[in-house]
């Protein structure tokens, strides 16, 4: 079984050192218009490739763009269609972080390429693959104030949002990605919704090409769903098992017919995790896998760590995966 | 319902006790003054004598503009956890992480034994109360929600990280009781957010407040109250503290559903709008409170901390505040009852003080007779 490295999603844009805080002030030098867009984009381009290098260094063999350009996950896909104004905070999830509620106003519409030339930069600047990262239609609409009355049926506005980003998915797909994530959280807080959620996907599955599809869940525990989400168009599952103490058990018994994305590593918490935390996890599921191959990575993105502890987590990632395999070869 | 509570506290309050969530905006000099001591450019003394001046200004406006429950309006602190992790052993100050759009904050991490340093709050409660005959209450913030914004390297889990954090805020708790504080505010702004979590966030609270004589009040803003309501009723507090004007009152209908069997302080007044609410829009929102809230158990009070606005912003909400609760109660009294009761304006306050506060005891007693003619 081979266990690749990945990185989950977002990275900490800033860290300690004063370099490494460029990216705030630029971004209040241009809220004060004191510098260009152009000036921004220069620094955010800076920044994205100093994450990519700093995953790569840290022994990550599947980085994404630390999502560095994003104000939140939710904002900076819905604030790019038409007929979405974006509107005042909300708590994402249980986290301490904040994100900017859309507005539907009218039937949504993708107004161009979302995400496709952030994707084109960081894998121009890195030396391993870059996974692309979306917000599904799901959580996408949940997280939406419905203000029109053509989306007074959640559904409706659901299967919209999935045609816009069927179109992103094939974009990407044309560019060379491998892996698409799409990003699920909200399904694991509305489980009566996942029929609903499976019609969401087929236009995505549809149009990924030799693509592989990834769904990624997290900040819920996802055992009682497990079985329901092996049956999902995608092909690979990221699963949290933060909260999901069972988690393990259940997939040792049911095993897995798709690629599982492990998020056995916290990436809420500081704490660095132990040997003997992990490995009688692999130990139980990996031999129930299929394909050959897993996903090792944190459980969910590691922005809602400081950026020293993100290191030290992706660097504790390899370590762990190295000294498992190599036990298994004695 | 507390009404006896607070009696036996030797606290006779008005009906609809008029109150604030806990902090005030800092005067233009104080913030200058903090920038300069984060910088190293004054001393902790210099700051504390500029910190003072902001603590008497806002005692003595709160005592101007007519509320009942005082503050000390929490001129000396920052972030609400951070206040208490900067001096609890078993806490390092972590790196920054973002909080949304540009902002960042440092969180805290803990990472040995969490140890009380001994009285963290009690100088200054001592102080804002030494300036006012008006209860002054202590202000903490919850194991529940100190646990919930630190990271944890120490603890086994969640659970064992909070039990130790409500160790050590009883222990303040008995402090401030012990230095004669009568109501404390224990904050848990972190509570609704695990919906899974609520019962040992219970079990936390009643470490921090069982066997205790004082009042407790429980401060929650930005909750999914719907997912914890109505368990939440078995928080072990006499006053549930509650953002209302800024999620739309949608409380209320929860409420009609299964009663609040608590006392209630209703936010008024939102925090997050520089606009000041007419006492004719607070009087609608209290009416409303009064559906389903009896009235000997309504406090009144803003939304959250008022640090977010300027100083003007705050008096002129709180203001608006005061004289929409005034009718109110004045149209209560008029109310036909089978047993008409005086309602005392002001608190009971204890004998035996200084003789400054003796002296400004009968000033109020002064102004107390002479609202009564
Ligand atoms: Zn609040």
């Amino acid at each position: 079984m081979e266990l690749v490295l990945a990185n989950h999603s977002s990275y900490p844009r800033v860290g300690a050192s004063r370099e490494q805080q460029r990216l705030r002030r630029a971004y209040a030098q241009r809220e004060r218009g004191e510098i260009s867009a152009d000036d921004f984009n220069r620094v955010q381009d800076s920044v994205v490739a100093e994450v990519v290098e700093e995953q790569a260094h840290a022994g990550c063999e599947l980085l994404t763009d630390g999502q560095i350009r994003w104000v939140d996950s939710i904002s900076h896909l819905a604030g790019r269609l038409d007929q979405v104004e974006i509107n005042g905070l909300l708590r994402y999830f249980d986290t301490n972080f904040y994100f900017r509620q859309p507005v539907i106003k009218g039937r949504v519409a993708g107004n161009g390429p979302l995400v496709v030339e952030e994707f084109r930069y960081a894998r121009a600047v890195s030396p391993r693959p870059i996974k692309p990262i979306l917000t599904g239609p799901y959580t996408l609409a949940v997280s939406s104030i419905r203000e029109t009355p053509l989306y007074r049926d959640l559904p409706t506005l659901v299967l919209d949002l999935s045609e816009v980003l069927a179109q992103e998915v094939r974009a990407l797909a044309g560019a060379g990605a491998e892996v698409i994530q799409v990003e699920e959280p909200a399904i694991l807080k509305h489980p009566k919704d996942l029929r609903l959620l499976h019609k969401a996907l087929k236009p995505l599955s549809q149009a990924k090409g030799s693509s592989q599809l990834a769904l990624y869940t997290y900040f819920a525990d996802a055992t009682p769903l497990y079985e329901s989400l092996q049956e999902l168009p995608v092909d690979i599952l990221g699963l949290d098992f933060t909260y999901a103490p069972r988690l393990p058990e259940t997939i040792a018994r049911l095993g897995s017919r798709k690629t599982l994305g492990l998020g056995l590593i916290d990436g809420r918490n500081t704490r660095m995790e132990a040997a003997p935390q992990v490995f009688p996890i692999l130990e139980k599921i990996l031999p129930r896998l299929s394909g050959g191959i897993a996903y090792l990575n944190p459980s969910c993105g590691l922005e809602y760590l400081p950026r020293d502890k993100a290191v030290a987590k992706l660097r504790l990632m390899k370590e762990l995966r190295d000294t498992f395999l190599q036990r298994g070869k004695r | 319902m507390s009404r006896a509570k607070l009696e036996k506290l030797g606290l006779t309050l008005p009906l609809l006790p008029t109150s604030t969530v806990g902090s005030f905006p800092k005067p233009d000099y104080l913030l200058q003054a903090r920038a300069r001591f984060a910088r190293k450019e004054i001393t902790q003394k210099e700051l504390e004598v500029l910190e003072k001046r902001a603590t008497e200004f806002w005692v003595q406006q709160q005592e101007e503009i007519g509320l009942d429950v005082l503050v000390d309006g929490e001129q000396y602190r920052g972030d609400m956890v951070a206040y208490f992790a900067d001096v609890m052993p078993g806490f390092r100050m972590g790196g920054l992480v973002r909080s949304y759009g540009n902002r960042y904050y440092h969180k805290p991490i803990i990472v040995g034994e969490i140890r009380w340093p001994g009285p963290m709050t009690v100088k200054w409660w001592r102080f804002a109360q030494g300036l006012t005959s008006k209860p002054i209450k202590g202000m903490l913030t919850g194991p529940y929600t100190i646990m919930d914004w630190s990271f944890n390297d120490y603890y086994p889990d969640r659970k064992s990280a909070c039990l130790a954090l409500a160790r050590v805020i009883r222990k303040e708790v008995e402090a401030l009781v012990e230095a004669g504080a009568k109501v404390i505010q224990i904050d848990e702004p972190a509570l609704s957010v695990r919906p899974e979590e609520l019962p040992f966030a219970i079990e936390a609270m009643q470490m921090v407040t069982d066997g205790v004589p004082a009042y407790f009040i429980t401060h929650i803003c930005y909750g999914a109250f719907e997912f914890i309501y109505p368990r939440m009723l078995r928080f072990p507090v006499h006053n549930f503290d509650l953002e209302m004007s800024n999620s739309g009152l949608d409380l209320i209908g929860l409420f009609k559903k299964h009663p609040f069997n608590k006392d209630l302080s209703f936010g008024v007044l939102d925090v997050h709008s520089h606009k000041i609410e007419s006492p004719a829009l607070i009087k609608e929102r209290i009416a409303k409170a009064l559906q389903v809230i009896p009235k000997e158990a309504l406090w009144v009070d803003p939304d959250c901390g008022l640090k977010t606005r300027t100083v003007e912003e705050a008096q002129g909400k709180l203001r608006s505040m005061v004289a929409a609760v005034k009718e109110i109660r004045q149209a209560l009294d008029k109310a036909p009852k089978r047993k008409r009761r005086r309602i005392e304006v002001g608190s009971v306050v204890k004998k035996r003080r200084k003789k400054i506060r003796k002296h400004k005891y009968k000033k109020m007693r002064r102004r107390m007779r002479h609202k009564k003619k």
